[in-house]
Parts: C-alpha cells; structure tokens; sequence
C-alpha cells in the first residue's frame, strides 16, 4: 500500500518529479565539481611550482664554514667532508619516499679558463635512479629542472662512462669565451667538446657541467659528492611544523614526524644519511607554501559558496515542491491518514528524489571537475572515489531538510481550511 | 491597472515568489563574487610571487668587475624594486669569510624569505650573520665580531638555506669601502612585475651594455604558468556554476507561469489578450529580477571583499581586493536575460491554453 502511493505520485505528476530531482541533481553536480576542482587545483599547483627547482639542499656535515662567492671557492674544502655517491639513493628509503619528486647529486670544483677561475660542477644529468626498496625514478640535474632548456643537446648519462669527454656550458661563460655548442675547450688540462649551451639565469649560467664520474676523476675524489638537491611535494608550514621537534611530546613529533612538512623530510633525511645535514632552501620552501595556501584557500572559499548556493538551491526545490501539494496532504488527512503516515510518504519521496538527483548531479559534477582539471592543466584527473556517496548523502540529507518545515506547517494546519481555499 | 495586477500578484503569493527571489538573488550573488575574484586574480597571484625575489640580475660582463650602481635607478624607473649588493672576502683573525654589503633599506622586498632572528636591517657599525657563520664565529646577538676591517655588532642571525648561512651582511657603504667599490655592486638583483619581465630586461640590456642582464626563466615560466592556471580555473568554475545556477532559476521561473493555469484561464475567460497576459508576467520576472539582481550585487560584492580580505589580507597596497565594481552590467544583464527567457518560454503555453478545460477542473 505504501509503495504503491509513493509509485503512483511518481507516475502521475512524472514532469513535476522530473523537475525536483534535476534541480537537485544541478546543485549536486555543482558541489562534486567545485569539490573535485578544489582539491585538484591545490595538487596541481604544488606539482607546478616543483619546476622552481630543489627545495632541500643536503651538504656533507662540516667543521669549516664554505667561503665562495657564485661557485669559485676561496678557500679549499676539506677533503675527508663528503656524501658517498653510493649513500644517495639511500634518500628514497625515508617514510616520505614518495613525496620526493626528484634528486640531483652534485661534485663542486674549480679550473683555470683564460687565467680566470670558473666553477665546474659534476652532476648526473638524467639516471634510473634506484632505491634500496628497489622502486625506480628519474633523478638528476633534469629530473629537477624540468623547465630548463638547452642549446644544442644534453649529455647522455644512462650508462657509467668515467671518460666521456663532453661539457655543458652556462651561456654567460659560453659568451666569455666565445664557445657554441661543438667547440672545444681544455678543462683540468683534459679536452673536452661543448655540446649544449645552458641558460637558466641563475648562476648555473656562469659554470661548466660535466659528468659526475669524469669529475670525481679528475679531482681525485672516487665515489664522492658534495651536494645533494632534493625536490620534495610538502605540506605548506604553519605554526607547529615551526615548533622545535626535539622539544616535542610523543605524539607530537609523531604527528610532525608523519606529515611531508618541510622541516620533517629534512629531518628524516638526515637520519638515514649520518654524515650530512638537510636545510629547507627558504627562498623555495616558504613561497612554495605561502602560494600553495593562497590558491587552496581560494579555491575553499569558492567551494564554499557554491556548496552553499547549491544547498539552497536544492532546499528551495523541496520546499516548493511540498508547497504545492499542500491540497493533496489535505485529502490524505481529511480521508484519516495519520500525521506519522503522511510524513512517512512524503519523506520516502523526497529522499528518493534527493539521492536520485544527487546520484545524477554527483556523477555528472565528477566528469565536469575532470573536465575542467584537464582543460586548465592539460592532466586527466578524477575526484576521489568517496565524493560521490558523501555528495549523494549530502544531497539526500538537505532535501529532506528543506521539506521538512513546509511539511510541518502544512500538517499542523486544518486540512478544511486548506481544501476550501483550493476550491 | 496593469501595475496593480503584478503587485497584486506579488501580494497574494509572497511565500512562492520569495523563494523564485532567494534562487536568482543566489545566482547573482554567485556570479558577483566569482567575476570579482575572477577579474584581480591575476594581479593578486602574480603579487603572491613577490616573496620569491628578484626574477631579473643584473651581473658584470665577463671583462669587468662590478656593475654601474646607475642600473639600479635604471630600474626603478621602469617601476621595478631593485637592490645591489656587494661580496667580498673580510677576514676574521686568519680565517675567511664572505661579507656581503647589502642596501637593506632598497633590499627588504627582495629578501623577505630571510628567516631571521632578531632585526633585518643593520646600521654602520652593526652586521647580521648568517646561522652557519655565527655558529662558527661562536658569536650571538649582540655580540661583536672581529672583522679585520673593523669589528661590528651583530644584530639579527640569518637563516636562509642558501648562501647567506655561511655569510656576513654589513651595511652597503661599508662593503664597498672594504672592496674599494666606487658606485658599483657586485650583482644587481630586480623584482620586477612578473608580466613585465622581459620588457624590463630588455630596456635594461639596452641602457647597461657593459652588463649581462638575466632573467630566471624558471621563476619567470613558473609564476606565468601557475598565474595562467588559477586564472582559469577560476574562470571555468565561474563559467560552470553561472550555468548551473542559470539553468536552476531558468525552472524557478517557468514553474512561476506554468503554476498559474488557471488564473491564465480566468483571465483569457473575461477576455484578456493573451500578448496582454505575456506582458503581465514578463514584467512580474523582470520585476522580481531587478530586485535580487540588485540585492545578489551587493552580496556578491561583501563575498568577494570577504574572500579578498581572508586570503589576500598581506596585500596592503591592493586596496578594495576583490572587489570590482564593473560586474555590475554584465550581472544585470545576463539575469535579466535569463528571467525574461524563462517566463517567454513558458508563457508560450498561454496561447495553447483553453480556458473551458482549465476552469472545468484540474
């Protein structure tokens, strides 16, 4: 009996029902798709500004301090300060593995060009990096610096070859030294052959790159390196990532220990390499999070005003709908329907409605927000699987909210006043 | 007559209208806020990029060894914030370390990712340190360290992650003292505004040949990209939501005539003409319409201001952030528009309606 009311109203008024539950799948659709877009964009964002290059920088632990102006040092460094190259994958073994997008070991040394010093960094340009979990990745000065571009080519350094005699200049020491891509140049008393010019802008553009075994060679300092950057996606700082970890209780720093925090991965980092130490590059690390808040806020406060919005839309349509069958509630009471019954039936209704049209909206706002990621940054990418139900659990729920009170007023009223103002 | 028929109307079936009133000012209030947000991101984001620092250095060419302080007034009157500095090696007892003259009056905005602890700035006489420096000099605020060139007090302790940890500032004038530096720096570092960047650099290129005037393409590329991609994220959810709420007040207002069949009936009964009928609930739509339009506006206005206000609060110098006052006409007209279609649409039955059958019964 009481299904078969509920069928009947949906087979004689099917327009009206349509109606109902496409306004509420609309205001679904809205809020999946801003849901969807906001946690997207904020992910995207992050991954963009990783094309700024590392934001860590391990050094070898040292009792004396650096003294270099733009890479020439004046003052020798200390032989016996190092990070074994063999130690470097080792940076894939720490609890945010996979947060860290990218590596680049480095060796620093200088040469006598033209009776001037010039700063040459021995660096691996792209390797298969593998980590001792035996998971593989794409590390190295390009792995890095997605964004850097070169004039001619980069050097190929998949396979170890501690005699390649190829180099890579920056362009303001090209320019000096009046070197294109295919000249050749005398480095450590060694010939070497230019075959790609880079320019960054930095002071990448003043120096010489060569591969990191040729210079471990000719600096005498096998299997050594003196620099690590790492590219790592974290978590934007606030007030307790800033506290002091040793100062922490337990569950603090296991709360700090496990969220990608800056200051955390450049402390696990430094728990797996003894001999180092990890800082946080500032000028990287805190404009990454200060950006990354600004746009994940952004896109929240815009969420939030349209899940509001399409609360209310979907509450207005209920609210309406129940509105309009005020005469209909009437009939059912003046034939001895039961307060409890009516709202029963009604409530069936409306929640069929509701999660229908949510169903529908959810489904649709998903594609939307993929549409959008993948016209704004080229990338498919779909919200997570849990935003449907919680979206159709919310639709249902605010549908039956917005009915509820007009529900209520229209029951508590004399169903003879009702029926004659119809007639 | 005809006026009092609409307010009539609105009188009798105020609770039906309020709510066909709440939909449109919503989708007004909506559209207000995402066009004003829309419409200063660019700026607002490129602004958030300032902290990385300078996107262009001016650096002497290879045949000499500092760069004209000239490039610095040079700068700023392309409206960029420019600052010079000067490294050079001091001496503290026999050991060395890199001193760097810094202009922290002009520096400031180019150096506010500098973590320090204690002041920014140091007067003659006084210095800051970076952390790595300090801890080697075993020296802590306030204390002097022994310069060979004459001590100085330290006054702030600088971490950066970069560089400066193993350093000493010192004011500008007295780096270039001790480096025998006469109006020149070292490198010229310049934040100029991230969609001016190359015609900066090239107006500089021009006016400093002796220099090599670089831009950080990966600074530069980043912000452009991450700018261009906000930017059109907000747009097409704008874009998507004035659909969506479109499209929901687009069957707020049918509903309102489609409702209304037997009052049709009535009227077209006692001999109404059925364009007279259309005109009475056009104007009723853009009635209503008006109204919340106006009402979503300044909603929409306090929203945006509101989002403006929380998430670009540091931007002192924006003043009215998010706020824009020229959404206004497009707003109107597209609620209006909408309206007006809607009721046309469903007034279209007004002309099929026969009133016998309607009056008849439902």
């Amino acid at each position: 009996m009481f299904l078969r009311f509920v069928a009947q109203s949906v087979r004689r008024a099917p327009r009206r029902k349509a109606m109902a539950i496409g306004a509420v799948a609309l205001g679904s659709a809205v809020a999946t798709a801003m849901l969807g877009a906001m946690l997207d964009v904020g992910d995207r964002v992050n991954t963009e500004l990783r094309s700024l290059g590392a934001n860590l920088l391990v050094i070898p632990k040292s009792a004396s301090l650096p003294v270099d102006i733009g890479g020439i040092r004046y003052q020798p460094a200390a032989k016996d300060e190092f990070i074994p190259e063999a130690a470097v994958p080792k940076i894939k073994s720490i609890f945010w593995t996979l947060n860290i997008t990218a590596l680049s070991p480095s060796l620093h040394a200088q040469t006598r060009i033209d009776g001037r010093d010039v700063p040459v960094e021995g660096v691996w340009f792209r390797r298969e990096l593998r980590a001792p979990d035996g998971t593989r990745s794409a590390a190295g000065l390009r792995a890095l610096n997605r964004t850097w571009k070169i004039d001619g080519r980069w050097i190929d350094d998949h396979q170890p070859d501690d005699h390649s005699a190829e180099c890579i200049l920056g362009e303001s020491l090209a320019r000096s030294l009046a070197l294109q891509p295919g000249s050749a140049l005398n480095l450590f008393g060694e010939r070497f052959r230019v075959v790609g010019v880079l320019s960054t802008g930095g002071q990448e553009d003043d120096r010489a790159f060569v591969r990191l075994e040729v210079l471990e060679r000719l600096t005498g300092r096998n299997g050594q390196v003196d620099a690590i950057e790492v590219g790592a996606l974290t978590k934007p700082e606030d007030a307790f990532a800033r506290k002091d970890f040793s100062k922490m209780s337990r569950e603090e720093y296991d709360r700090w220990y496990c969220t990608p925090y800056i200051s955390a991965i450049a402390h696990q980092i430094d728990e797996v390499l003894p001999m180092a130490v990890a800082h946080p590059i500032r000028r990287v690390a805190d404009n990454e999070g200060q950006v990354l808040n600004k746009v994940r806020g952004l896109m929240l406060l815009i969420a939030l005003a349209a899940l509001a919005t399409a609360a209310l839309t979907v509450w207005s349509v209920m609210a309406t709908t129940v509105l309009e069958r005020r005469y209909e509630i009437a009939i059912m009471q003046a034939t001895g329907a039961s307060t409890a019954l009516i709202a029963t039936l009604f409530g069936a209704e409306v929640a069929l409605q509701g999660s229908l049209g949510g169903l529908i909206g959810a489904i649709a706002g998903a594609q939307l927000s993929s549409a959008v990621s993948q016209t704004v940054f080229g990338i498919h990418g779909s919200p997570p699987d849990l935003l449907v139900p919680l979206v159709v659990f919310v639709a249902t729920a605010v549908a039956l909210a917005g009915a509820a009170q007009p529900l209520r007023k229209a029951l508590a009223l004399e169903p003879a006043f009702i029926l004659r103002e119809r007639a | 007559m005809f006026w009092r028929f609409v307010l009539a109307a609105v009188k009798y079936r105020r609770r039906r209208l309020l709510l066909a009133f709440a939909g449109l000012a919503v989708a007004a209030t909506l559209a207000t806020t995402l066009f004003s947000v829309y419409w200063g991101i660019e700026r607002k984001m490129r602004h958030e990029f300032r902290g990385y620092g300078a996107n262009v250095i001016i650096t002497p060419a290879s045949n000499s060894p500092s760069v004209p302080l000239g490039a610095v007034d040079e700068a700023e009157r392309l409206g960029a914030v420019a600052a010079p500095f000067i490294y050079t090696i001091a001496r503290i007892g026999d050991e060395r370390v890199v001193e760097a003259g810094v202009d922290f009056r002009r520096a400031g905005p180019l150096t506010s990712y500098w973590q320090v602890d204690g002041a920014r700035t140091a007067a003659p006489g006084e210095c800051l340190a970076g952390n790595a420096a300090a801890a080697h000099f075993r020296v802590t605020i306030g204390q002097s360290l022994p310069l060979a060139s004459g001590a100085c007090i330290v006054r702030g302790i600088v971490s950066t992650g970069g560089a400066e940890d193993n350093r000493v500032m010192v004011p500008f004038e007295r780096a270039a003292a001790d480096a025998g530096f006469q109006n020149a720096a070292s490198v010229v570092e310049i934040r100029a505004d991230g969609s001016r960047v190359d015609a900066v650099r090239a107006t500089l290129a021009r006016a400093l040949p002796g220099a090599d005037v670089r831009v950080l393409h990966a600074l530069a590329e980043t912000e452009a990209s991450v700018v261009l991609k906000v930017r059109s994220a907000v747009f097409v959810l704008a874009l998507v939501i004035f659909g969506i709420t479109t499209l929901c007040v687009t069957g707020n207002f049918s509903a309102l005539v489609l409702e209304r069949s037997r009052e049709i009936g009535i009227l077209k009964a006692i001999g109404a003409a059925e364009t007279k009928i259309a005109a009475l609930f056009l104007s009723e739509s853009l009635v209503l319409a008006l109204a919340s339009t106006i009402t979503g506006y300044a909603l929409g206005l306090g929203v945006a201001y509101a989002i403006g206000r929380k998430i670009f609060s540091d931007t002192a110098q924006l003043p009215a952030v998010g706020v824009n006052f020229a959404v206004f006409a497009p707003v109107m007209g597209v609620t209006l528009l909408v309206a007006a279609l809607a009721t046309l649409l469903a007034a279209s039955r007004i002309w099929r309606i026969e009133p016998a059958m309607i009056l008849r019964g439902d």
